[in-house]
């Protein structure tokens, strides 16, 4: 049976949810991105008696590498789980002390077969995080002959994209135009894709949430990832419910339910392969 | 100190002949599978066997792209396609998935490249790479000078950077944006591109906010002449010039400055008339172009905001097939319009720019005609200085 951790967006929802879900994945300030939640002081950490997991994934420069060194040690004085890194430099300097937690391979677009989780595994990495941009047939594979213990995003919006430029502040400054917003969207065909400019650059997310519920009973993954990004929290508690106690008898009723619940909603790549060459 | 390598894509075996005869020591090329151009013409093994064969002759290095990310169905290709790959006689091979990398060292005794793809951009994963044995790096376009330069004096390992093409707007292999609108994998060569369409920025409440231009996440080129001397100083070993699926006249046009002007800083310590260099490099790829991120600015003035109003210009006029010493005719096959009375330039690999007067122009009927309307029709030109085939002529602008 899978665990049920959350992409959290608040204290308040962490408190809300954590007596329903194992456990959260959570950024740390100026070191992650696709986290809906970073902190600055990690005592707060000590708080949540859960399984939690450390985001540090954003692409490292040179001057981040110290950042780096301190944050690795700093969490061995916390009951974390595990690290998620994106940028090889967070394994190097994870194995050059020993550390009392596990590192997790989350180069979201790049976990799409199991030779290359295998691999990252020789290197003492004992989890990884499985692409969203791939099918189930894939999926179930890697599930089958990976070494490594393994978690999936299967609801929520969808990262697609991260720049170190400032794309929306690029945009504003060019034609002199204000806004103030956190968070905004771009339009294209009627979908609307949020879109977030921060410190650390651009993230941009799918138009459509995921809502993978249909598969998750058969899935055999350790962690099965919900992200509230963008998502009311009352809804996004109804989710979580559903998803801890979904089964083969209800998943179909479950299913439709959560589809109800919103307009944009769809089973992402589970069950459509992307293309790459278009002409033979 | 040993010489920059000048390093030029090539998408076919033509573009390959041309990039080395203007001047690249060294090209990247796409084989039969798992490279980053699925929907380019790529080279079969005989191509590249002829590609090595004319590089090498000419003692210069083919490397070949196997940068994909694998999915489950193409780890069991990998081990014998690099081995075919290797009978080729290739140089390196550049891969992007560190799994891919093993299987190369594992298998053949090619030297690995790690692709930009990888986005490296500090010297803990450059050390990380080279203790895994690739042989060069190449950095992320995200790298500013400071951040190359403290790469290349904490590693002792080859360093290699783009200098010149299009830009991604994110760091490589974080781009997903054509699987979800397009469907079209981008990390498995099959990128349309998205961040050159226009959409509609709106704010938090999705109201619209509009500029005189819509929104898009269009970045300028690439162009770092001005900053080749430094770049040299610094010590990397290979300038890279982006654009697989780039037209003949492009590559030999881009190799051609970069090439005077890395060996006018070797001869002379400067490279002089930068402006007018910048100028048909600007024209050749008909788009804006600024250093990126080398200088730590990347802000609104290297956002593209044209609307995709950019149009392809008619520069290039021809290619020249054969020459005639004796009665100086030169025969030439039609690229763009071409009309009596035409000032144009005439370029190669072995001479200066020629500057001519188009004054007669013969069709293949023998007649005497003003115009050549025709794509790939052949003409000849008499033309007093000697050319010679596999020149270009383009416009004098």
């Amino acid at each position: 049976m899978s665990k049920l951790l959350t992409i959290p967006s608040s204290m308040e929802e962490i408190e809300k949810t954590k007596n329903i879900v194992d456990g959260f994945i959570i950024g740390i300030e100026n070191l992650s991105v696709n986290t809906n939640m970073c902190i600055s002081d990690l005592n707060d950490l000590k708080k949540i008696n859960k399984d939690i997991f450390i985001s540090i994934n954003k692409n490292m420069h040179n001057s981040d590498l110290k950042k780096i060194e301190e944050i690795l040690d700093e969490l061995d004085n916390l009951n974390i789980k595990g690290v998620l890194y994106y940028d090889i430099a967070v394994l190097s300097l994870y194995k050059k002390k020993k550390h009392k937690y596990e590192l997790v391979w989350y180069q979201e677009h790049a976990t799409t077969n199991y030779d290359t989780i295998n691999y990252w595994n020789s290197f003492g990495v004992n989890y990884a995080y499985i692409s969203s941009d791939i099918s189930m047939e894939e999926i179930n594979l890697i599930t089958k002959k990976s070494k490594s213990k393994l978690m999936i995003t299967m609801f929520g919006y969808l990262p697609m994209f991260v720049s170190k430029r400032h794309i929306v502040k690029n945009y504003l400054d060019y034609f002199n135009l204000k806004d103030n917003s956190k968070l905004n969207y771009i339009e294209k065909e009627n979908n609307i894709y949020p879109i977030i400019d921060k410190k650390e650059g651009t993230i941009v997310y799918s138009s459509n949430i995921l809502n993978g519920i249909k598969e998750v009973v058969n899935l055999n993954v350790d962690y099965i990832v919900l992200n509230s990004f963008d998502i009311n929290l009352d809804k996004f508690i109804t989710i979580i419910k559903y998803f801890k106690n979904v089964t083969k008898e209800n998943v179909k009723e479950y299913n439709e339910n959560i589809n109800k619940k919103f307009t944009n909603i769809d089973e992402g790549f589970l069950n459509k392969k992307t293309i790459y060459k278009v002409k033979k | 100190m040993k010489k920059v390598e000048l390093l030029s894509p090539a998408g076919d075996l033509e573009r390959l002949k041309v990039a080395l005869m203007y001047g690249a020591d060294a090209v990247y090329i796409g084989g039969p599978m798992l490279n980053l151009r699925a929907n380019a013409i790529n080279f079969t093994f005989d191509e590249i066997k002829e590609g090595v064969k004319f590089a090498h002759s000419l003692k210069k290095k083919v490397y070949v792209t196997v940068n994909i990310l694998l999915h489950n169905e193409e780890i069991s290709l990998v081990k014998d396609y690099v081995k075919k790959i290797e009978k080729c006689g290739v140089d390196a091979v550049i891969v992007s998935d560190p799994a891919v990398i093993k299987i190369v060292i594992d298998n053949t005794k090619l030297d690995v490249h790690v692709s930009t793809q990888s986005s490296t951009t500090n010297i803990e994963t450059v050390k990380f790479f080279k203790e895994i044995g690739a042989t060069r790096v190449v950095l992320a376009r995200e790298c500013t000078k400071k951040e190359i330069q403290e790469i290349i004096d904490n590693v002792d390992i080859e360093i290699e950077t783009f200098i010149h093409g299009a830009m991604c707007a994110g760091y490589s292999g974080r781009c997903v944006m054509s699987n979800f609108l397009t469907n079209r994998d981008a990390n498995r060569g099959g990128c349309s591109q998205i961040c050159r369409w226009d959409f509609d920025l709106l704010d938090k409440n999705k109201k619209q906010i509009k500029g005189k231009k819509p929104f898009t996440f269009c970045s300028k080129d690439l162009s770092m002449l001005r900053y080749l001397s430094d770049m040299i100083d610094m010590g990397i070993t290979s300038f890279k010039i982006e654009g697989r699926m780039r037209s003949l006249y492009y590559i030999a046009t881009v190799v051609s400055i970069y090439r005077k002007a890395i060996d006018e800083y070797y001869k002379t310590g400067k490279i002089t008339d930068i402006e007018n260099k910048e100028k048909v490099l600007r024209r050749c790829a008909n788009r804006d172009s600024v250093p990126q991120f080398f200088n730590d600015i990347y802000d609104s003035t290297c956002s593209y905001y044209n609307g995709r109003e950019e149009i392809s210009n008619q520069d290039f006029l021809g290619i020249v097939l054969d020459y005639n010493k004796e009665t100086k005719i030169a025969t030439i096959e039609e690229r763009n319009y071409i009309k009596k009375g035409d000032i144009v330039e005439i370029f190669g690999p072995n001479h200066e720019i020629i500057t001519y007067t188009f004054n007669k122009i013969i069709d293949e009927d023998g007649n005497i005609i003003d115009v050549v309307r025709h794509p790939k029709q052949i003409v000849k030109i008499k033309i007093d200085e000697f050319v010679e085939n596999y020149d270009l002529i383009r416009i004098k602008s």
